[in-house]
């Protein structure tokens, strides 16, 4: 897999960077990229074999949290590959949330009924909002099976019910135009919200993400920003100025970029990781044009 | 605790003071408050920003903040209506919250005056005063970021006291989401979001609320709940062509937009 990552080379120009701001958002890539589902679209080309990125010990996980909570972090986010296949998510979203807000990313297919109770568990008793994302590119089967795998919304779908049963409110996020094609339009963020009111969901919450050239769709490669291109954007505004993402091999500067080496900021240590992150891969250009954060919100 | 810094920087000093936020032109809700405010012999009136945006007749709350001596920051709000720009700045990501937050920001703006543009644009973004043995730290948002939310189940006591310690504050107040609370950490520092006075906090019930904060061997914070005539000010949104949602907040108290901003937590307990 690892030669599907474009791995970033030095130019004759300088590269321009974002400015380290303030640390808000700690991102744990916990399962690298072991996945069940292999995406079309996927940001960091997971899968469920041989994953180029490996998933995080618990150990490594917690020290984390523990040194972001002393570095005043306002929020927490997991993420992989698919964070609800590690043995121990549970027991570490718990720990999460004792620090800080946090947030699953999931694509809802492993999750069980037993597990979504113990989840509704933890969101009764932490201090702070449990917040869990689940992917859904479409509202229709056929066309989110095609990029995400046969029986993928299916499944979703039922997990996202099921949240709903238990009192979480799920955030459904969907990515435009996820096979590339120019086949969804700027409707899907209605259709979604429409489906979920058509399941009985009350409180709908759709978030949608651009298209990244990253990951599996890296062939598509992009222009790189310019000092000329930022001239009087202000990059504060850009996410990896207050996020960074603790991954297998080190510290990164944002979910979209974990485990390229050009991204890597520190060996390990968080602190160490707060200086400027290099704008030097095609995934930053989509960051600038749409002014998209991972955030929730 | 932070009597060294504030030594430093003399500030005003007060036993007693009365603090709100978002006003959101609910002239009607400014005018009850600054009457509760007043009865209850406070020393001086606060006003966290964000005057303009949702209501009507955005003019009529300037020049009862004056009358009442309200000492104001500036909100988001106030700082893109001064400046011009076109968006209200409110920090929202989400496209429905920004389709109705366009629809009243372009309304505020087309019905603020010249002079009460630069009126906003002259406020400051922080303000300290001495509260007994405090140092109280006043800002909109946070005091890192005027659009910063700070909602209860997404600030966590880590966050707070970077914030304590970073802008040398025992007390700090804010507002900017709309929806009131309160924690104090055990080594004695507070964190009080006001609420809003222009917008119920979506609760089912049409009242507003502002924050009465009492110097004393511990600081006393009290939430003041304040009714005020909400079908006038629903019926003036209406006569003025605001969205229907936004009049129906006013009469039932359960918000209907700027719902995509809210953690899981603050968002089950509304209606929608």
């Amino acid at each position: 897999m690892r030669d599907m990552v474009p791995v970033l080379e030095a130019r004759g120009t300088r590269v321009p960077s974002a400015p380290f701001v303030r640390f808000s958002t700690l991102w744990v890539q916990v399962t690298g990229t072991w996945c069940n589902l292999q995406c079309v679209h996927c940001l960091n080309a997971s899968g469920p074999r041989d994953p180029w990125l490996k998933p995080l010990c618990a150990e490594r996980v917690r020290h984390a949290i523990r040194e972001s909570e002393a570095l005043g972090v306002k929020d927490i986010y997991f993420t992989g590959g698919e964070p609800f296949l590690h043995r121990e998510i549970l027991l570490l979203l718990g720990f999460a949330l004792a620090a800080a807000p946090t947030t699953v990313l999931t694509n809802g297919a492993a999750i069980s009924e037993a597990t979504i109770a113990a989840l509704a568990s933890l969101a009764r008793d932490a201090p702070y909002s449990l917040e869990i994302r689940v992917s859904l590119d479409d509202v229709d089967p056929e066309g989110n099976d095609r990029v995400r795998g046969r029986g993928a919304w299916a499944r979703a779908v039922r997990t996202i019910r099921r949240l709903h049963a238990h009192g979480l409110l799920p955030i459904v996020a969907a990515t435009e135009d996820p096979g590339g094609e120019g086949q969804v339009g700027p409707g899907l963020y209605g259709r979604l919200r429409d489906f979920l009111v058509g399941l009985g969901i009350d409180k709908p919450r759709v978030k949608i993400l651009p298209l990244f050239p990253v990951g599996r769709l890296a062939s598509r490669g992009g222009d790189l920003l310019s000092e000329e291109m930022l001239d009087g954007f202000d990059r504060a505004r850009l996410q990896c100025a207050e996020a960074r993402v603790v991954a297998d091999g080190g510290v990164y500067a944002c979910p979209i970029l974990a485990g390229l080496p050009g991204a890597r900021l520190s060996a390990g240590d968080l602190e160490e990781s707060f200086r400027p992150a290099p704008l030097s891969h095609p995934g930053c250009v989509t960051c600038y044009e749409t002014g998209m954060t991972c955030r929730n919100a | 605790m932070t009597a060294s810094v504030n030594a430093l920087h003399p500030v005003a000093a007060y036993r007693r003071i009365a603090v709100f936020g978002g006003v959101y032109s609910n002239a009607l809700a400014l005018e009850a408050t600054l009457e509760d405010a007043r009865r209850r012999e406070v020393e001086a009136v606060f006003c966290l920003g964000d005057m303009g945006g949702f209501g009507p007749h955005p003019d009529r709350v300037f020049p009862l903040l004056r009358a009442g001596a309200v000492l104001s920051l500036q909100g988001n709000y106030d700082e893109s209506l001064a400046s011009g720009r076109d968006d209200c700045g409110c920090g929202y990501t989400d496209p429905r919250d920004n389709h109705f937050a366009r629809i009243s920001y372009a309304y505020t703006f087309a019905h603020t005056s010249a002079e009460n543009k630069a009126w906003l644009g002259s406020l400051p973004r922080h303000r300290r005063v001495q509260l007994g043995g405090s140092g109280v730290l006043m800002c909109h948002g946070s005091p890192r970021g005027v659009n910063e939310f700070l909602w209860e189940s997404t600030t966590p006591n880590g966050l707070l006291r970077r914030l304590f310690r970073d802008h040398a504050a025992d007390v700090i107040l804010c507002t900017h989401t709309g929806i009131k609370w309160h924690r104090a950490l055990p080594e004695g520092r507070h964190l009080v979001n006001v609420g809003a006075i222009g917008r119920p906090e979506n609760d089912g019930s049409p009242r507003v609320w502002y924050t009465l904060l009492t110097a004393g061997a511990e600081l006393e914070v009290e939430f003041v709940p304040v009714r005020y005539d909400q079908s006038m000010l629903a019926r003036q949104m209406d006569a003025e062509g605001l969205p229907p949602e936004f009049s129906e907040t006013i009469r039932t108290g359960w918000w209907t937009t700027c719902l995509e901003s809210l953690p899981a937590r603050e968002r089950a307990r509304g209606r929608f």
